[in-house]
């Protein structure tokens, strides 16, 4: 069951990472032409226009974008992290509800299966497909940098798994809501919603103080950036947040899908 | 007629979706090797009935024992005895016939295979098409073969020759006929109410979710009634002495459900002054829809 479930999500998982490989090769190649000795000056002086805050919401306070590794530091990992986040919840809202929107699952049911194995069948591809994306994206983009000039290797390595922590959660919190919904129409506006709305409260809340308690309301609070590129590791309480959500929401699910009636 | 030892035995099976009523009552048992027809008109809760023994919706009370086991929805070893057929099929489009019984095949320990190719060529189904191009009749051969191909003790076939043209009909039913020789206990829900005749054992009418009756093939053909149609210039009397159940009325000619004996009814007729009578069988159809109605 699983490797069918791995064939029939591959092509929506090669689409998604292709639109990143594709938007790295793209930077990388036109970076230089853009970014060189005579305008970065020029470049730093533009980005003084901008609010202290706004830049503090891209990292660009703490990162200049005076190189590939400086604007995949920014601006980048803001995509690696909307992507991700964005397939990792299509996924999540997809895999056990599309059985039902497509009624398969009552051929599904009828089989000599548990509940539990098809369920399991699910995260464990789901899991395998973010990891991998996370994965794919981090070597391409490695091998880009190494072609571009000196970089922190420790730092790319810890700043290329952050996005996991925001992505996997997400996954299981759609896993978890698309057992209270039988069509998959309905979790897709949810789960996208979900992404925008966490990526929007997590800017908000790094403008001032007084928008700060909403990263409370935020998966992307989990996946620290900031905090990898100013201190070379990764922030440990909120790795094990992240990891217990995951772990909450999956036993969640699994809870909630045993119950479920599935027509 | 309750038996010992049934193969499938459903207890007082309620269904309620929040204060909206699926099914109320329903008890059935099936023995080994028997054709049990389940029938009943649109809505009466048959579908209800076999999701909820399915496992696909939970019951909100009741028991569904297999072998005198209580099935649970992860026992799959009682799973593997069930061959399920749904009312309409809905599998993977973007399989090959080839690739979905490949796949299906895989979920048994057992060896399969050979069972598979049979049915295959029994049903005349081509294993290279894509399930997305299959017609109706072809998706029914298919989810035939799925519900047969593992020899299942026990069979749930909803609606199981709907799409199937005439000649494949007859070859489904001479299947259920070796399946029912091997033993394989069978619950056959359908509409069509020849089929039950031909086919069926017993039957178990469900309507407004409780079943209304229960009885042998056999013995309801036993106990046959006629339908009497009687011209007469007496017939107002005759309807007064008789207290009958018409089901026609034109000028003096009615025509009646029969529950008596000829001898017992030409008794009562003889004083009366009789222009017509036409004495016609019941047939079994005709006792369904009498429940129906």
């Amino acid at each position: 069951m699983l490797k069918r479930e791995l064939k029939i999500n591959g092509k929506s998982f090669m689409i998604w990472t292709s639109i990143l490989v594709l938007l790295f090769l793209l930077v990388a190649l036109i970076y230089p032409s853009i970014i060189n000795h005579d305008n970065i000056q020029m470049m730093d002086e533009f980005m003084k226009l901008f609010p202290e805050e706004i830049l503090k919401a891209f990292n660009m306070d703490i990162s200049s974008i005076d190189s590939f590794y400086g604007w995949l530091k920014t601006e980048g990992f803001v995509f690696v992290l909307l992507i991700t986040g964005v397939y990792a919840s299509i996924l999540g809202s997809n895999l056990l509800v599309k059985e039902e929107d497509d009624k398969t699952i009552e051929y599904l049911n009828s089989l000599p299966i548990t509940r539990n194995h098809i369920l399991s069948s699910k995260i464990v591809c789901g899991t395998i497909y973010i990891v991998l994306m996370v994965v794919m994206v981090g070597i391409f983009n490695y091998i880009l940098l190494r072609l571009s000039g000196d970089f922190n290797e420790k730092q790319y390595l810890l700043l290329s798994i952050t996005p996991l922590f925001s992505s996997l959660p997400l996954f299981v919190l759609n896993l978890f809501l698309s057992t209270f919904t039988h069509k998959t129409k309905k979790m897709l506006g949810i789960s996208l919603g979900i992404v925008f709305i966490s990526y929007f409260l997590q800017i908000l809340s790094e403008i001032n103080e007084v928008t700060e308690f909403l990263k409370y309301f935020t998966v992307y609070t989990l996946a620290n950036i900031r905090h990898v590129i100013t201190n070379v590791e990764l922030q440990v309480s909120f790795v094990v947040i992240s990891l217990l959500i995951t772990l909450l929401f999956g036993i969640g699910t699994y809870i909630r899908y045993n119950k479920k009636e599935l027509v | 007629m309750k038996r010992e030892n049934p193969v499938l035995e459903v207890k007082h099976l309620k269904k309620y979706y929040g204060k909206i009523k699926g099914i109320e009552d329903v008890s059935i048992q099936l023995n080994k090797g028997e054709i049990f027809g389940f029938i009943g008109p649109n809505g009466s809760g048959k579908s209800t009935t076999i999701r909820t023994i399915m496992h696909l919706i939970n019951k909100t009370s009741g028991m569904i024992k297999i072998d005198g086991k209580e099935f649970d929805k992860d026992d799959i070893v009682l799973k593997e005895e069930i061959g399920y057929l749904p009312s309409e099929i809905f599998l993977y489009e973007d399989l090959t016939v080839k690739e979905m019984l490949d796949f299906h095949e895989s979920f048994y320990k057992r060896d399969i295979h050979a069972r598979r190719k049979e049915l295959v060529q029994l049903l005349k189904l081509d294993e290279a098409k894509k399930i997305e191009d299959l017609s109706l009749g072809n998706a029914k051969k298919l989810g035939i073969i799925l519900a047969f191909m593992h020899e299942p003790e026990i069979l749930i076939l909803d609606e199981p020759t709907s799409g199937l043209d005439p000649i494949m009909q007859q070859v489904f039913y001479q299947l259920l006929l070796e399946e029912k020789k091997k033993g394989t206990t069978i619950l056959y829900s359908t509409h069509i109410l020849s089929e039950v005749s031909k086919i069926c054992d017993r039957i178990g009418m469900i309507k407004e979710g409780r079943i209304i009756k229960e009885e042998r093939i056999e013995d309801m053909e036993k106990n046959s009634l006629t339908y009497l149609t009687i011209d007469s210039e007496e017939i107002e009397k005759i309807k007064k002495t008789l207290n009958l159940k018409v089901i026609m009325e034109q000028g003096t000619t009615i025509k009646f459900v029969n529950h008596l004996k000829p001898n017992e009814m030409m008794n009562l007729l003889s004083p009366f002054k009789i222009n017509k009578l036409l004495v016609e069988e019941v047939t079994i159809e005709d006792l369904f829809l009498e429940y129906y109605k």
